[in-house]
């Protein structure tokens, strides 16, 4: 298979304006005898679904939650990204892109990297003109603070809730376009099957949440804009609701799966304490900006953290990174605290957790300082742990936070099925193998505001006598609907003894301990016959209580759950073939003498694209090759 | 005009027709009040004090009328709220408690309401509607032979504190519904209310005991 | 480290909007003072489900305070005993031992209930759909500094639009009114400059859209502010009555 990225030609400044300028159009009368198919309605979701609705397509926009004012992208708290250079400080659309490709390790298209860049700046300026309240200077002016370690001040933020309130902007101009009837939004529903004619894209069947019926919507073209598959590790920062069913029922239907090994893990969550945990709540990264990272040196240390003297704390990153120090990026923060409390040191009910202490940055600037900055993100931590960190220090653990990979699209935001687009987290464009710091809500927007009402005219152009053809009494409708009533029949009648959940928790231990920061061929191999096994548990002994015609989310949790252990083993086969350290990732053979992450550029430079080839069997490889014609690959060092 | 029914049926609209009636009902009280101070002077001044009001004739008949325009529109609009919030939760919490933001005024506004309707009954009844023709009977008479029933008197105090109560409620919700709240001036309009509503039970109380011992 | 209780779980189960509905006791030994009430209700589930009986349907999502899709009422107050916080962030460690716990779904007209705890709350989506947003087009928009808005301003607006959503302010409100998430809305894009083109239309359509949804009337009983977990304050509500005030008054919207 022939993977064709279409980046226009030319030079990377002038692509986007040079595509624009030449792409094909739809004219406005015909716009309305196109209908679109949105899956998901966050901020790709919502911003696209409200864009080609004022552009005059018919939109049908599809929601998990109750409201798409819920979508998970309300959770983002930091910030937004945006090469503004409002500060004056140096920043410009090439720093901005040459950040995120070099933050992610080279591991994505130059082109499309770039161009995330280039529309940065509009989506703050739609964001103020729909009435985001954004953070402020004394003068009236927008505020920027520098984010995730970034060299200069361009992101922009809305307290600690940015992701809510650009999530509410965009909710509120999908509202208006609902209000007048160009959007009509379905509430409650989760796609079950992408249904194709003549080997298009041309609808969708989804569940009605409460009453557990199935529904067919024909459209011209299908765009997923579902989320990450985060979810797949269990305990992570993702909402209950997100899942990656769409994006695997794609995969089914030959769509390609890119890069599914690369997971953010983020260094700064609030650890597991128990089993019945269903979630890590993440602190905002800034807290390392004062907080020492520490474990006892002694292994299974279990006395009390202010009785173990100086002496016998092992400032771990300060003592490897001198020069960066607590401020190491992500990665490299996650990993090393993995490693210590794989090698015993860790803390907590668990072991698996490392001290964030503060008590040295109280004694310097005093509880005051401290609590002026970061008083909210104690309180929460003092509700959820029970323990007051301006006395003890926090216990923190990486958790699972974002989904660099998920199915490979080229320039135009299209999978490689005619008519399936997918924006935002649920495709694998921008971020390459690691994402910076406050460019998710980011993609999501540029790619719903900014891109998708551009780049999905070319493919209707040249639809445009089958427009509306296609309707929901055409025999693939109903032929998918009698699958998707067939999967669900058979889960149904397994009538085992375990729960999804109990399932689930047991491959997201495999996941977090294999297919997470650091990884070797031989625990990949193990992962891999772990989810195997699994998978056959599941089919064998799996109990879903209840009926299906019902609201029950055991049903959902489920039917979500056998997409996971289809994706996992992917991930564990990325992983595995991917021989190389790259962005968020240590594999153990690829290290320098110093023991860092090692990219292998002559081996790896290209997206590896998953092909479905059946139920139980190994899905099939395709490199996408990276071509960097405007920068230099260099590799990362932060001692 | 159909703005104004658009307006005046909205929540809001009903609200503002509420806050309008109800303060203006807090401003004829302290009118009344300052009025029947003058019992305290002794019959003279309370007699001046009436044929003075008595004098300004045809005015004090519309203020009659505008107050009973008021009553017609806070009491029917308090009956149509009472009615629309209860239609508005039709199955009732079976365990709920207050989160701490209601006050006994607040929760008992449609009851206190009712009790003084049926007050202001009484009242008129025995004060306003009554035959005044006969020379031994003046208003401080019939105030003093009203007052000597110890039954009138209790009924009056229990009387007074509704209002007073209706009051604590009533005043600075009025305002809140203007849209008159502001971090600066909330904290006082509430202390006002809190002031007017025990000067109301105070100076309103204090009339029937004093007159039952002056009788 | 961590403790156990033992409490009794009384619960609303109810199939649909047209089921009666009844309390279920439900003893629930050996709870994790550590776990939240969601998890606390997710074991007792994954108790139920082991035993084959219909599982609690309740709704949550983000369960990280933000998303405004949990919430019931516990032992009488919307959200639980806590201030300032939703559901999801309430841990058991509030609790005693012995404690009988009562759960019920939001109740309001306007708010059917879909199953047990689950209630519909799209009347609210329904609010912001009559007006609840800037017409600002994609692509339009003048340069974001091009018009200062004073941090004091900027900062109240945020106030405002915090609200998740969640309705709680319904299930508390004594008459089951929207008025305190409505205001909300309103109050965030009337005091920004870009809001003021439409706020005359929009807080007369979004009123009369709460009104026809079947919530009830505000008669200032505070106690939406009392429960709400983002703090939204009642001066919201007298900035919307000022705002349809002017609007009726003073504007062209008939």
């Amino acid at each position: 298979m022939q993977l064709e990225s279409k980046v226009p030609s030319g030079p990377l400044t002038e692509k986007w304006s040079k595509y624009r300028g030449e792409q094909k159009l739809v004219n406005p009368a015909n716009k309305r005898k196109f209908t679109l198919i949105c899956v998901g309605s966050g901020l790709a979701g919502a911003a696209a679904s409200a864009s080609l609705g004022e552009l005059g397509y018919n939109v049908k926009c599809f929601c998990i939650q109750d409201s798409p004012r819920r979508a998970h992208s309300i959770a983002a708290q930091g910030g937004i990204n945006a090469a503004k250079n409002y500060p004056n400080d140096g920043d410009s659309i090439w720093r901005l892109f040459y950040d995120t490709i070099k933050g992610g390790d080279f591991r994505s298209r130059e082109a499309d990297s770039y161009r995330l860049a280039e529309v940065s700046a509009a989506i703050i300026d739609q964001g103020v003109a729909q009435g985001i309240p954004f953070a402020r200077d004394y003068g009236g002016l927008l505020a920027n603070r520098s984010f995730g370690g970034a060299q200069v001040s361009r992101t922009f933020y809305a307290r600690g809730q940015t992701g809510q309130q650009l999530l509410l902007g965009a909710y509120s101009s999908l509202s208006r376009q609902i209000a007048t009837g160009k959007v009509q939004m379905y509430n409650r529903r989760e796609m079950m099957e992408l249904v194709m004619v003549n080997g298009k894209a041309k609808g969708i069947i989804v569940r009605n949440l409460i009453t557990g019926e199935y529904e067919s919507h024909a459209g011209d073209a299908v765009l997923l804009c579902t989320g990450g598959y985060g979810n797949v590790f269990y305990l992570s920062t993702n909402a209950e609701s997100c899942n990656c069913g769409a994006a695997v029922k794609a995969w089914r239907k030959g769509a390609l799966f890119a890069n599914p090994c690369f997971t953010q893990i983020h260094p700064t969550c609030i650890p597991n304490s128990g089993d019945y945990q269903s979630k890590l709540t993440l602190m905002s990264e800034s807290l390392r900006n004062d907080g020492r990272v520490w474990v006892p040196r002694k292994k299974g240390d279990k006395r009390a953290p202010n009785e173990i003297p100086e002496s016998e704390r092992w400032y771990y990153l300060e003592e490897k990174y001198p020069s960066f120090g607590n401020l190491v990026p992500r990665d490299v923060a996650s990993r090393n605290a993995k490693q210590v409390c794989d090698a015993g040191h860790g803390v907590g009910p668990t072991g698996y957790a490392v001290y964030l202490d503060f008590a040295d940055a109280i004694k310097r600037d005093g509880r005051d300082v401290v609590e002026r900055k970061y008083g909210n993100l104690f309180d929460m931590y003092l509700n959820i742990v029970d323990d007051n960190p301006y006395e003890t220090p926090m216990m923190m653990y990486p958790a699972s936070h974002y989904t660099m990979g998920g199915l490979w699209v080229d320039y135009e935001l299209q999978s490689n099925i005619p008519g399936l687009f997918v924006l935002g987290e649920a495709n694998f464009s921008v971020h390459g193998a690691n994402r910076l710091g406050a460019s998710a809500l980011m993609q999501g927007l540029a790619d719903g505001y900014f891109v998708i009402p551009y780049t999905v005219a070319p493919y209707l152009a040249s639809i445009y006598g089958e427009a509306g053809q296609v309707k929901e009494d055409n025999p693939a409708f109903k032929e998918a609907t009698q699958q998707v009533d067939d999967g669900f029949k058979k889960l149904m009648s397994i009538n085992g003894n375990r729960t999804p959940d109990s399932i689930h928790r047991e491959l997201g231990k495999v996941m977090v301990d294999k297919v997470g920061m650091a990884r070797n061929e031989a625990g990949l191999k193990e992962a891999i016959d772990k989810i195997r096994a699994l998978r056959d548990e599941f089919w064998k002994n799996l109990k879903v209580p209840g009926i299906l015609d019902d609201f029950n989310k055991n049903v959902e949790k489920a039917h979500r759950l056998a997409d996971y252990l289809e994706l996992a083993e992917c991930m564990a086969l990325d992983a595995l073939t991917r021989q190389e350290s790259c962005g968020c990732h240590l594999r153990e053979e690829s290290q320098s003498p110093e023991g860092e992450a090692l990219r292998k550029d002559d081996q790896f430079a290209h997206v590896s694209a998953w092909e479905y080839t059946g139920f139980n069997k190994e899905p099939k490889l395709h490199k996408e090759p990276l071509v960097f014609e405007n920068v230099e690959l260099t590799q990362r060092s932060y001692k | 005009m159909n703005w104004v029914t658009n307006t005046f049926s909205t929540s809001i609209g009903k609200k503002l027709l509420m806050a309008i009636t109800g303060l203006s009902f807090c401003g004829f009280l302290a009118v009344h009040l300052i009025g029947n101070l003058t019992i305290y002077g002794g019959q003279g001044m309370f007699l001046s004090y009436v044929e003075h009001l008595h004098s300004l004739g045809v005015l004090v008949t519309a203020a009659e009328w505008v107050l009973v325009l008021l009553a017609i529109v806070h009491i029917a609009m308090g009956l149509t709220l009472f009615f629309q919030n209860l239609a508005a939760r039709p199955v009732r919490y079976e365990v709920k408690k207050a989160a701490g933001g209601r006050t006994i005024g607040s929760a008992t506004m449609p009851y206190t309401g009712i009790i003084i309707l049926l007050f202001i009954i009484i009242h008129l009844l025995t004060f306003r509607f009554v035959d005044k023709t006969p020379v031994e009977i003046n208003d401080y008479s019939i105030l003093t032979a009203t007052f000597s029933q110890a039954g009138f008197v209790l009924l009056y105090i229990a009387a007074v504190i509704i209002v007073a109560i209706h009051v604590s409620h009533g005043l600075w919700s009025g305002f809140q519904t203007l849209g008159f709240n502001h971090s600066k001036y909330m904290p006082f309009i509430m202390g006002l209310g809190i002031v007017f509503s025990i000067i109301v039970g105070i100076g309103f109380g204090f009339i029937p005991i004093y007159a039952s011992i002056i009788a | 480290m961590s403790d156990t209780i033992n409490i009794t779980l009384k619960v609303w189960r109810q199939k649909g909007a047209d089921d009666k509905g009844h309390f279920e006791t439900i003893p629930v030994k050996d709870v994790e003072t550590h776990m939240s009430f969601l998890e606390m209700l997710d074991t007792v589930n994954e108790q139920l489900a082991l035993e084959g009986k219909d599982i609690i349907a309740f709704d949550n999502d983000c369960r990280e305070g933000i998303c405004g899709m949990c919430g019931c009422l516990v032992n009488g107050i919307a959200h639980g005993p806590l201030k300032a916080m939703t559901l999801c962030q309430l841990h058991m460690r509030k609790f005693s031992d012995g404690d009988t716990i009562a759960v019920e779904p939001w109740r309001a007209k306007a708010f059917k209930v879909v199953k047990d705890l689950v209630v519909d709350r799209s009347p609210l989506d329904k609010i912001i759909q009559a007006g609840g947003y800037i017409s600002a087009n994609t692509g339009g928009a003048p340069d974001a500094n091009s018009l200062p808005i004073p941090m004091e301003v900027a900062e109240k607006a945020m106030d405002a639009a915090a609200c998740i959503g969640c309705g709680a302010c319904v299930a508390a409100c004594p008459n089951a009114s929207a008025m305190l998430f409505t205001s909300a809305k309103v109050s965030q894009l009337a005091l920004l400059p870009q809001g003021r083109p439409e706020a005359a239309k929009r807080a007369i359509n979004m009123i009369r859209t709460h009104d026809a949804c079947g919530f009830g009337n505000c008669t200032n009983e505070r106690e939406c502010e009392a429960v709400c977990p983002k703090e939204i304050k009642i001066t919201n509500i007298a900035r919307l009555n000022r705002e349809f005030i002017k609007a009726s008054i003073g504007s062209d919207v008939m």
